[in-house]
């Protein structure tokens, strides 16, 4: 829950500049950062874990760096955990933020600027408020896709009790120890976060649809 | 009739040349559609002057040059003293420094906002009591008062359409846009809002360039009028029509 807490939080601040950027840049190349962003949904779990815990171990780039900086490593920490999931998560915060950004009607932000709006206000005052549901979809999509992760949790955070033990590796060891009865309480625990989750998300984002529908009678 | 507006009234003048191809709006300002080819000279007095032509003559696109949406290859856009755009001299003033009032072809209300949000977006930055006072007189103005609390999503084509005027000119704007402000709706809803915009033009001496292909729209509100054809002017006055 702590993790898929701060993943979600840290994503949103970080998924907006990357989404108002993929959404609005005009740089061609673009299309390689769009990639990286979503690789981490095709790419298996354990793939991503494994660069991550090389990068992240004693001789890899982030490791030495987070040695140096703190004295101590950053592989089997939540610390590490967190940066993980953050990369794992990534396109759940920033494809709903930049689907959310480009669907503000453009006329909205031409209207702003010629009313004196400069682009922090454009964006503060009309693309954040109109990108609303945007926002609580990526909150929310971060946090379940976090609660449930497994495969990268187990390569960078292992399973340490009260540190980087999460409650999808809770729900494998209790089937491994064959507690059956432990397990399925923990799975319909998730099973229905995950259903309130994007009854909200879909909503959320039914309701906003209906209160903001810009005019079009003409 | 408000004199120091009149004293500060400066013509614009507006000397821009422009290829199809080349990029043109700013990166945070997402294109609405391609601009067309342009190469117009024009000085534009206070008064309100009718842009005329066939659609794809460029005339859109002019007016998104001027208030710099659509950035010119080259040429020089200047209301009186002030340079917005000057290719020569490397100067490009974002929109929102150009004090421009721009009424766009299809409404573009904030639909977040109420009716008085949206008319004081633009003067934000003022006093409030100054706020307040300048809010009130173009409620006035535009017989728009009792919709103040409404979103957009409640209020009527006619009156989105006041309000829209009303908001680009709360401003007071050195230039006014309005690209078929008017187009869409009955003609008693038109004859108010050109009895608004006549008003307005009395009070505030500053150009005014009016796109339409209403000969009824022309004939009420020009003061003179400007043809344009294929991104070129092909026909305007040497000097101000009477109005």
């Amino acid at each position: 829950m702590k993790l898929a807490a701060c993943v979600a939080a840290l994503l949103l601040a970080l998924g907006m500049p990357i989404a108002y950027w993929l959404a609005y840049a005009t740089w061609r190349a673009k299309f390689l950062l769009e990639a990286v962003v979503a690789l981490p949904l095709v790419l298996p779990p354990t793939v991503l874990g494994f660069y991550a815990l090389l990068a992240m171990g004693p001789h890899g780039p982030l490791g030495k760096f987070w040695y140096a900086a703190f004295g101590h490593g950053l592989a089997f920490t939540f610390g590490g955990l967190l940066l993980a999931s953050m990369f794992y998560s990534l396109p759940f915060a920033v494809q709903p933020l930049m689907n959310a950004f480009e669907g503000v009607d453009p006329r909205l932000l031409n209207a702003a600027a010629v009313l004196g709006a400069s682009p922090w206000r454009r964006f503060a005052s009309v693309i954040l408020p109109l990108s609303l549901p945007g926002m609580v979809a990526a909150v929310v999509l971060c946090f379940a896709h976090t609660l449930g992760e497994f495969g990268v949790v187990l390569m960078v955070g292992g399973n340490l009790p009260g540190i980087t033990r999460t409650a999808s590796i809770a729900i494998y060891d209790n089937v491994q120890a064959l507690q059956y009865g432990e397990a399925n309480r923990m799975a319909l625990v998730l099973l229905c976060f995950s259903f309130v989750v994007l009854a909200i998300v879909y909503g959320v984002n039914r309701h906003a649809r209906r209160l903001w529908t810009p005019w079009t009678g003409r | 009739m408000d004199t120091v507006d009149r004293e500060i009234a400066a013509p614009l003048m507006a000397r821009v040349r422009k290829a199809r191809a080349a990029a043109h709006r700013r990166a945070s300002l997402p294109p609405l559609a391609p601009p067309f080819v342009l190469d117009v000279t024009l000085e534009i007095p206070a008064g309100i002057s009718i842009l005329l032509g066939p659609s794809g003559a460029g005339k859109s696109t002019l007016l998104d040059c001027i208030a710099g949406l659509v950035r010119p290859d080259v040429g020089c856009v200047r209301v009186g003293q002030d340079v917005w755009f000057d290719s020569q001299k490397s100067i490009d003033l974002p929109v929102h420094q150009r004090r421009v009032g721009y009424v766009f072809q299809s409404l573009a209300l904030f639909p977040h906002l109420s009716v008085e949000q949206n008319i004081v977006y633009g003067i934000a930055q003022r006093a409030p009591q100054e706020r307040s006072q300048r809010l009130e007189e173009v409620l006035q103005a535009f017989g728009i008062a009792d919709l103040r609390g409404r979103k957009p999503a409640e209020i009527s084509g006619g009156e989105a359409q006041r309000v829209e005027l009303a908001r680009a000119l709360v401003t007071d704007p050195q230039v006014l846009l309005l690209d078929e402000p008017m187009s869409g709706l009955d003609e008693e809803l038109k004859a108010g809002i050109i009895a608004d915009l006549r008003a307005w033009r009395t009070a505030k001496n500053i150009p005014i360039l009016y796109v339409t292909h209403s000969k009824s729209e022309a004939q009420a509100l020009g003061d003179r009028r400007i043809v344009m054809r294929a991104g070129k002017v092909i026909d305007q006055p040497s000097a101000p029509m009477p109005g």
